[in-house]
């Protein structure tokens, strides 16, 4: 089947039943995205679907009907994408394993709540765990991002 | 005299006989919607229409009902809030693993306004019979929206480790129907 990565094209030669996050890892060769839980419940895995988060450890990958974005696609390593920077300047990640999916759920947030309060970020991101407990530095992560993009 | 005696005792005879048919049909009519209310308050089908804005989990291994994990919140349509969306997890199909997020189309959160969980059947055939809580339904497409709506029938299919909720589409719909067709009686408090 033909899927789009990060804007490339790709013919993958998938079971449709295969999730997303394997056909992206083991047959795409993306790596960005992590296995943590397998059921959704931690985000570690959390790429787009048309800028819309989605966990694709579960998502059959014959079920993706729009273009996929990982981390690798948000920005470039001489050009970050605002909340890569954010991550950064924070110094957000300990282990850092999880920080993928962070960002991911982050992005999605500020797309549609461009100065989110704390609330927001709860409603957003808790479905996101950080076995490190960065949860501090990714809130003002989160809100560090908001002020540069409302800024530029 | 005699005569008069009589035509009088033909006219009580058929009153009785019309009120006993109409106490029969409302009879049948709440033996249906009971049919109907097991399926509507089974957790299958009310911990997703609720009046706050938490979707609810349960079953055997919670213990007791408990508020959807993750923070999940109805959003401004019913799908979810910004970053953590309905379909973030929940696909076009239950995931085949124990504790895995179950799918169906378009999952979301029914309207606040149709909320069953936690309310009685006779609040909830209130509701079910009140076009401005219902959609703007009539009975027949009431339960026309049982039998053929795909989130609808995921009650009966919710993948491994949930129990379905009674009956199916079909029987749910049947009973629906005879439910309206005998005036839609609602049972009291």
């Amino acid at each position: 089947m033909q899927i789009t990565i990060n804007g490339n094209v790709r013919e993958l030669d998938v079971d449709p039943e295969m999730p997303l996050l394997w056909a992206l890892r083991d047959v795409a060769g993306v790596l960005g995205p992590k296995f943590g839980c397998g059921i959704a419940a931690c985000g570690a895995c959390t790429v787009f679907i048309d800028g819309q988060p989605v966990r694709s450890c579960v998502m059959p990958v014959g079920q993706v009907s729009g273009a996929v974005t990982t981390i690798e696609g948000l920005g470039e390593p001489d050009a970050l994408h605002p909340v890569q920077q954010a991550w950064i300047d924070e110094q957000v990640p300990q282990c850092g394993y999880c920080q993928a999916g962070q960002i991911m759920s982050a992005v999605a947030l500020l797309a549609e709540i461009p100065n989110p309060t704390d609330e927001d970020i709860d409603k957003a991101m808790s479905g996101n765990l950080c076995r490190c407990g960065t949860y501090p530095r990714i809130r003002a992560a989160v809100k560090r991002a908001a002020r540069s993009m409302g800024e530029a | 005299m005699t005569l008069r005696f009589t035509i009088i005792g033909i006219s009580v005879g058929a009153a009785s006989l019309a009120a006993i048919g109409a106490f029969a049909q409302e009879n049948s009519g709440l033996a249906e919607w009971e049919k109907v209310y097991a399926v509507f308050s089974h957790p299958r089908c009310a911990n997703c229409h609720v009046e706050d804005e938490s979707p609810r989990w349960s079953g055997p291994h919670y213990g007791a009902t408990r508020v959807h994990g993750f923070a999940i919140g109805r959003g401004e349509d019913g799908f979810g809030n910004p970053g953590q969306r309905c379909t973030t997890c929940h696909f076009e199909t239950n995931s085949p693993k124990l504790h895995g997020p179950p799918g169906a189309p378009h999952w979301h959160l029914a309207p606040a306004e149709m909320v069953w969980f936690e309310k009685s059947s006779a609040e909830i055939c209130a509701q079910i019979k009140d076009p401005a809580r219902n959609g703007g339904r009539t009975l027949e497409e009431i339960a026309v929206h049982v039998r053929d709506d795909a989130l609808v029938g995921w009650g009966w299919s919710p993948g491994p480790g949930r129990e379905p909720a009674p009956g199916s589409a079909q029987e749910t719909y049947e009973a629906l129907v005879a439910w309206a067709d005998a005036g839609a009686p609602c049972p009291g408090e």
